[in-house]
């Protein structure tokens, strides 16, 4: 029978094959959560005294942060809230809310609900029978759910928005987004945003280096309350597409992900240097409030298509 | 040689020959392995594990899109 290669135990319950460690479930926990806290360290993702917002699905990843930011608001470290995006899709956003729910009392924490219906009138499922549509789902709720949770950290204080992307969802927007040509969004890629506005909160990505696997490994090791259901817009998207390739790509080559993350950041700055060159002014939207880069921000502009206000 | 496997909503009863690791059932039922965490008889296991005589198999599928 094999034993950790870090305590000796048994049973065994991983093999990185990255790095060849096996480790009990002892000794995975300790190392995910070693390794994110190290990484929130050296990255200076929060501060003493940050008032963090999770943006809590309640899938495995943004259950796995607030479990880990917890322990720091536990020390008195930080100060620690949720916000949950309904976004209307029936039959599998219903169950996500209850477990966010579930997990934000667990825990004692304040926790804020707010839905794209009661935002922006109507929700994603509705938006997506309209025949007009001009984007894709992703995009809709991507636009959408930024502009209510930036909204709702600023009106309770927050100072960092933290969120559940792991090394997967980074890997991906790096290959995706070199992959189309966006090179301008490829130096935003990052485990910390720099935001161009005050009325922005900075956002953080403490599972970055995380596989997605191993996130839902520790999910299930800690027993955490998670749903693991596949939002039914996500099959649509190029950035299905390319997670499929990834993981493809894993099966002979495991340490893939870790090269692709590693390497991108060595080259950001380069890539920063060399296009970032055009600044945009923002602004405020004259409908909103908000930031944007033209009259209006893009949520007030999706908004006004999908509601025939033009 | 029999095992239960359950996934998803469904539970099978599978025959298996010899000395079978999880991963090895596994791709017989065309289930990735890098996208599901498995348990046995309750537990956490790895796929390298090998499958016994009346285990039950719960295989739960974590990753979706890949």
């Amino acid at each position: 029978m094999k034993k950790c290669t870090k305590c000796g135990a048994t049973p065994v319950i991983i093999h990185r094959k990255a790095s060849g460690q096996i480790l009990c479930k002892e000794c995975f926990i300790e190392s995910i959560t070693d390794k994110v806290l190290k990484g929130i360290r050296r990255n200076k993702l929060i501060e003493k005294g940050d008032k963090v917002a999770v943006a809590l699905s309640g899938g495995k990843d943004s259950v796995m942060v607030l479990d880990i930011l917890n322990s720091l608001y536990e020390r008195n470290i930080i100060d620690l809230f949720a916000i949950t995006i309904d976004e209307g899709i029936e039959g599998y956003r219903e169950h996500g809310v209850e477990i966010a729910v579930k997990n934000a009392n667990k825990l004692g924490l304040d926790h804020r609900i707010a839905s794209i219906k009661d935002y922006f009138g109507k929700t994603l499922d509705e938006i997506m029978t309209d025949d007009c549509r001009e984007h894709g789902a992703c995009t809709y709720c991507g636009v959408f759910r930024r502009w209510i949770i930036n909204k709702i950290a600023r009106e309770e204080g927050a100072t960092k928005i933290a969120t559940g992307h792991n090394l997967d969802d980074e890997t991906q927007a790096i290959l995706m987004n070199y992959l189309e040509g966006n090179i301008d969004n490829l130096t935003r890629i990052g485990a910390k945003s720099e935001p161009k506005s005050d009325k922005f909160t900075v956002k953080i990505k403490p599972l970055r280096e995380i596989p997605e696997k191993e996130v839902a490994l520790y999910a299930i090791a800690r027993e955490l309350d998670v749903h693991f259901d596949e939002c039914p817009y996500s099959r649509e998207s190029f950035r299905g597409e390319v997670g499929r390739f990834i993981k493809e790509l894993s099966v002979n080559h495991p340490t893939i992900m870790f090269s692709t993350l590693k390497g991108f950041d060595k080259i950001k700055p380069a890539i920063k240097k060399e296009f970032s060159g055009k600044k945009v002014k923002i602004g405020m939207c004259i409908n909103c409030g908000e930031p944007a880069s033209h009259e209006l921000c893009r949520a007030c502009l999706f908004s006004k298509k999908i509601n025939n206000e033009e | 040689m029999t095992i239960t496997v359950i996934y998803g909503n469904e539970k099978q009863t599978v025959e298996i020959q010899g000395n079978m690791t999880i991963k090895e059932v596994m791709d017989t039922m065309d289930i990735s392995s890098q996208t599901v965490v498995v348990k046995k008889n309750n537990e956490i296991v790895m796929e390298e594990e090998i499958a016994e005589d009346g285990d039950i198999i719960e295989v739960i599928r974590v990753i979706y899109g890949g």
